[in-house]
């Protein structure tokens, strides 16, 4: 702005000003602040500019100037990075003390660390990492070989995650993640940052195995220079170094392996992380002796909030400079989390990726489908999650190698010759690989994103199946050929529009579920929630178990066929065992729904009354995207109202649905005996079924006698199936 | 709104005065109390948007002449569907627990569904439990979470407030998207 005086001298607007963008041919800089200040003398308080372009609404995204909190381009320390540079912010060596400059060296590293993990978790790039004057100069640090490879390692690793973060598009909600305009993130050269970190790694261990060699052998490894210049602390800064940088080499390691096609990195990608693992042990261990150490003197309290091993402030970090810089940074600072922290989330995240790894890549649909969902119960975080994506859908195919129509004729048990069918080139059929590629792609993304869009795909599957029957339908009445392709294919079709329908109410169950982990439900909706995921576990299991005898039916005639046996097949018919598993789901359901029932009709809790609205508003709110889509059919309210009225614990224990779930689950553990992830389950199903059961009983004895008996719902033993707990207040 | 306070105000539910907005010189109070009392710092023209274009929906509660208690809301058309929306609503800390909330964000409902809203809308951080209780007790639902929607890295549910429809319901025939056109943005707003 221009000085009071001039302004009111009245002078020419076009005061010099040098700015960053040239005036053109059309345009020209020019002062405003004179015609602003005339402007604000003839307003009155109480009064606002508006006009055809600037109403209220406008004016809210107007920033104020110089609000430190909303202008983004207010100079806090430095106006660039060169500006900083000259000010001496990030000095090259760090220090001329070769001992202080390895320990900045060492705060930088962990610096960046903190940094780095703070971008994983939502941070921009531009404000974390990239707010290191070192990395932001590629150029600069080529003097110092052991700065130099590491800010190239740290730069390709920040390139490596955000491609896959973007190939994999699982960030729809945290788009801020790939955002790095303008920001240095492929500098030349950083493709040889491993042979460089490699080098400097060799030197280092020299001189580690110099500094621990016995006297006598020191002669021979005279030519090794130390890395600082206190030998005593020659082999803790050594090992503090070392480790720092094994990391960075290994971690990159990993994210390359598993970005093979195909998985085939995997078992290698598992090696590393093992070794990763390792080092962040070491560079934890290494803690102690840098805070003994450290070069910046007295130390605060508060060491578990530094972002760095040794508790000192870095050198050549300034996380404002970039707001100047095209790299989107919201003008509010963020806190960074703290070093310790920091390893912790990176320990968390190799974990994520070992259990990826460790996926035996199952051909089988619904294998996959059970890994994405199990794999999301750990709350893996954004990178995690964006490398389970791209192991999952490669190229259009499942792992890459494995067509959709192939998974699909599998998925619906169809005979292993119905994948080369020419019903595959059906364009509909095509919609529907892309469907079920839609799918495993939301299931990778962050659960509360995740169930909105399930919710929204759900219609995508109502609609496919009408389409498929319909482009059946024609397709059968163009065969003309031979009638036992005549009857192949017809065999595809009924297989595949069950198993779409399965896979709907799959997908419907998941919806419902998914509330109870973001806590979308209160106690109040849980009676609807669980009559709700109790007709749609009904209509699962049907479809299911359809399916199976279906396929059992086919192969049966078959085999009938080949040996010519006359055995009836009625007789030996057993329920299939993944039947059974959502039968005794849909005991549980049905018993916690009725439970809540017989409580809200004997006990009056657990009513959703409210002074604007009844509780079929909120019925139809929350079922509102099934509804629609007609999951199941005829599901209403007043059949939800139907169903409950009338409980009483008077009628519940003739029919005790936990004693059937508990039953069924036992039975059960002989067929999964060798699917640990599965024996889990129903350990836990179980615990459910037997608490509810003697919290049951309890309140059928004295429910309504004792009004002083505190229920309430916990999810102490499954993560969607609450436990009954009765105390006395 | 948490529960209870070591600094708690004494006081008669009686000596709670409510009035609507009256104009340029309650807005010093309102901005007072909501940069007291909320997270996410707001411009004097957030203020002014709400409280120019809805002064009807926004209400204070004074205690013997001082303001404790604000309410700021706004109403409008969203994808086919008239709706309310409650972006700030804030009571002093020491005259919490005692229904001043509660009693606020009524009056504006109140005023909404007269106004013909269909339904109400606002966003609460999943910390606040006792936002949580008094919009669940007000027959809001959870409608979904929003991932990271504040700054401070914190997830917020989108709460909603259905009204019952004048006509017999049929359920399954609501044409539009309940969406927000915010969604997944970090919004200034709550």
């Amino acid at each position: 702005m221009a000085d009071k005086s001039e302004a009111e001298r009245g002078e020419d607007p076009k005061v010099a000003i040098s700015p960053s963008i040239p005036s053109g041919n059309d345009t020209v800089w020019a002062d405003v602040s004179p015609l602003l200040r005339l402007a604000c003398n003839d307003l009155r308080s109480d009064e606002l500019i508006s006009g055809e372009n600037f109403n209220l609404f406008a004016a809210m995204s107007a920033l104020e100037i110089m609000d430190p909190k909303m202008d983004s381009g207010i100079v806090s320390t430095y106006y660039s990075v060169d500006e900083a540079i000259d000010s001496g912010a990030a000095p090259i060596p760090l220090n001329f003390d070769r001992t202080v400059d390895i320990q900045r060296i060492i705060d930088i590293m962990d610096h960046l660390l903190a940094c780095e993990a703070t971008w994983h978790k939502g941070g921009s790039l531009a404000q974390t990492v990239f707010s290191c004057i070192y990395l932001l100069r590629p150029e600069r640090t080529s003097s110092h070989a052991l700065l130099h490879s590491f800010c190239r390692v740290i730069r390709t690793t920040c390139s490596a995650v955000v491609s896959v973060v973007s190939d994999a598009r699982t960030n729809e909600e945290e788009d801020l993640f790939t955002m790095a305009y303008g920001l240095p993130l492929k500098a030349d050269g950083d493709d040889k940052c491993l042979s460089m970190l490699h080098a400097v790694e060799e030197t280092i261990s020299r001189q580690l195995k110099a500094c621990k060699a016995p006297l006598s052998k020191r002669k021979v490894l005279e030519d090794v220079e130390p890395l600082q210049t206190n030998l005593d602390l020659e082999e803790g800064f050594c090992k503090a170094v070392l480790c720092r940088l094994r990391f960075r080499k290994h971690f990159y390691h990993v994210l390359t392996c598993m970005r093979r096609p195909q998985g085939k990195g995997l078992e290698l990608a598992k090696k590393h992380i093992i070794s990763c693992l390792s080092e962040l042990d070491s560079m934890l261990k290494s803690a102690e002796f840098l805070r003994q150490h450290c070069a910046c003197g007295t130390l605060e309290d508060g060491a578990e909030d530094k972002t760095t091993a040794s508790g000192c402030q870095p050198i050549g970090f300034d996380s404002t400079l970039n707001s100047r810089s095209a790299a989107p940074t919201p003008p509010r600072s963020i806190k960074l989390l703290s070093w310790t922290k920091a390893v912790h989330y990176f320990q968390k995240l190799l974990h994520d990726l070992d259990t990826i790894c460790s996926y035996s890549l199952d051909p089988v649909f619904e294998g996959a489908l059970r890994f994405v969902v199990d794999f999301q119960k750990f709350q893996p975080d954004l990178v995690a999650r964006a490398y389970i994506q791209l192991l999952l859908v490669q190229e259009g195919k499942l792992y890459g190698r494995e067509p959709m129509f192939a998974v699909i004729c599998r998925a619906a048990l169809l005979p292993e010759g119905a994948k080369n069918h020419d019903v595959q080139k059906n364009e509909t059929v095509g919609q529907l690989g892309q469907l079920l590629i839609s799918l495993l792609r939301v299931l990778c993304t962050n659960t509360a994103w995740q169930r909105r869009k399930l919710g929204k795909i759900l219609q995508d599957w109502r609609i496919i199946y009408v389409q498929l029957e319909l482009a059946f339908r024609k397709e059968f009445g163009d065969i003309t050929s031979t009638s036992t392709d005549q009857d192949l294919c017809l065999k595809i079709c009924k297989h595949i529009l069950i198993w779409v329908e399965e896979q709907t109410y799959w997908i419907a169950l998941r919806f419902l579920v998914l509330g109870f982990e973001l806590e979308l439900y209160s106690t109040s909706e849980y009676c609807m929630v669980y009559w709700y995921i109790y007709v749609i576990l009904i209509k699962l299991a049907e479809k299911t178990h359809l399916k199976m005898m279906l396929s059992n039916d086919s192969s049966r005639r078959k085999s009938k066929k080949k040996r010519d046996s006359v055995k009836d097949v009625g007789k030996d018919y057993q329920i299939p065992p993944a039947v059974l598993l959502l039968q005794c789901y849909i005991y549980v359901a049905e018993g916690l729904m009725m439970m809540l029932a017989s409580l809200r009709n004997e006990n009056k809790i657990f009513l959703c009354l409210g002074p604007f609205n009844s509780e079929q508003e909120r019925f139809i709110q929350h079922f509102e995207l099934l509804q629609k889509a007609c999951l199941p059919d005829h599901a209403s309210y007043f059949l939800f109202r139907e169903t409950t009225a009338h409980a009483r614990f008077s009628t519940l224990p003739e029919y005790n649905c936990f004693k059937d779930a508990q039953r069924i689950a036992k039975e059960l553990r002989g067929n999964f005996a060798n699917d640990p992830d599965r024996m889990a389950e129903l350990r836990r199903i179980e615990q459910v079924a037997e608490h509810n059961c003697i919290a049951l009983n309890l309140l059928c004895r004295l429910g309504t006698l004792e009004p002083s008996l505190k229920i309430s719902f916990e999810f102490i033993h499954h993560p969607h199936f609450a436990v009954a707990a009765v105390k006395r207040s | 709104m948490e529960v209870e306070d070591k600094g708690k105000a004494e006081f008669e539910a009686s000596e709670i005065e409510y009035v609507s907005y009256g104009g340029e010189h309650h807005l010093p109070l309102i901005m007072k109390l909501v940069d007291q009392e909320l997270s996410e710092p707001y411009s004097i023209f957030t203020y002014r948007y709400f409280v120019y274009l809805w002064p009807h929906l926004s209400f204070l509660a004074f205690h013997k002449g001082k303001c404790v208690g604000t309410v700021v809301c706004k109403m409008g058309d969203h994808r086919h569907t008239f709706r309310g929306y409650i972006a700030m609503l804030v009571v002093l800390n020491p005259y919490r627990g005692r229904g001043i909330a509660t009693e606020l964000v009524s009056r504006s409902i109140k005023v909404m569904m007269e106004s013909g809203c269909e339904e109400v809308t606002l966003e609460a951080e999943v910390t606040n439990k006792g936002a949580l209780a008094l919009y669940g007790r007000l027959g809001f639902i959870r409608a979904k979470r929003l991932f990271r929607y504040y700054l401070n890295g914190v997830d917020a549910f989108r709460l909603k407030l259905l009204f019952p429809r004048p006509e017999p319901n049929y359920s399954g025939s609501r044409g539009h998207e309940s969406q927000g056109l915010d969604d997944g943005k970090y919004s200034e707003l709550t």
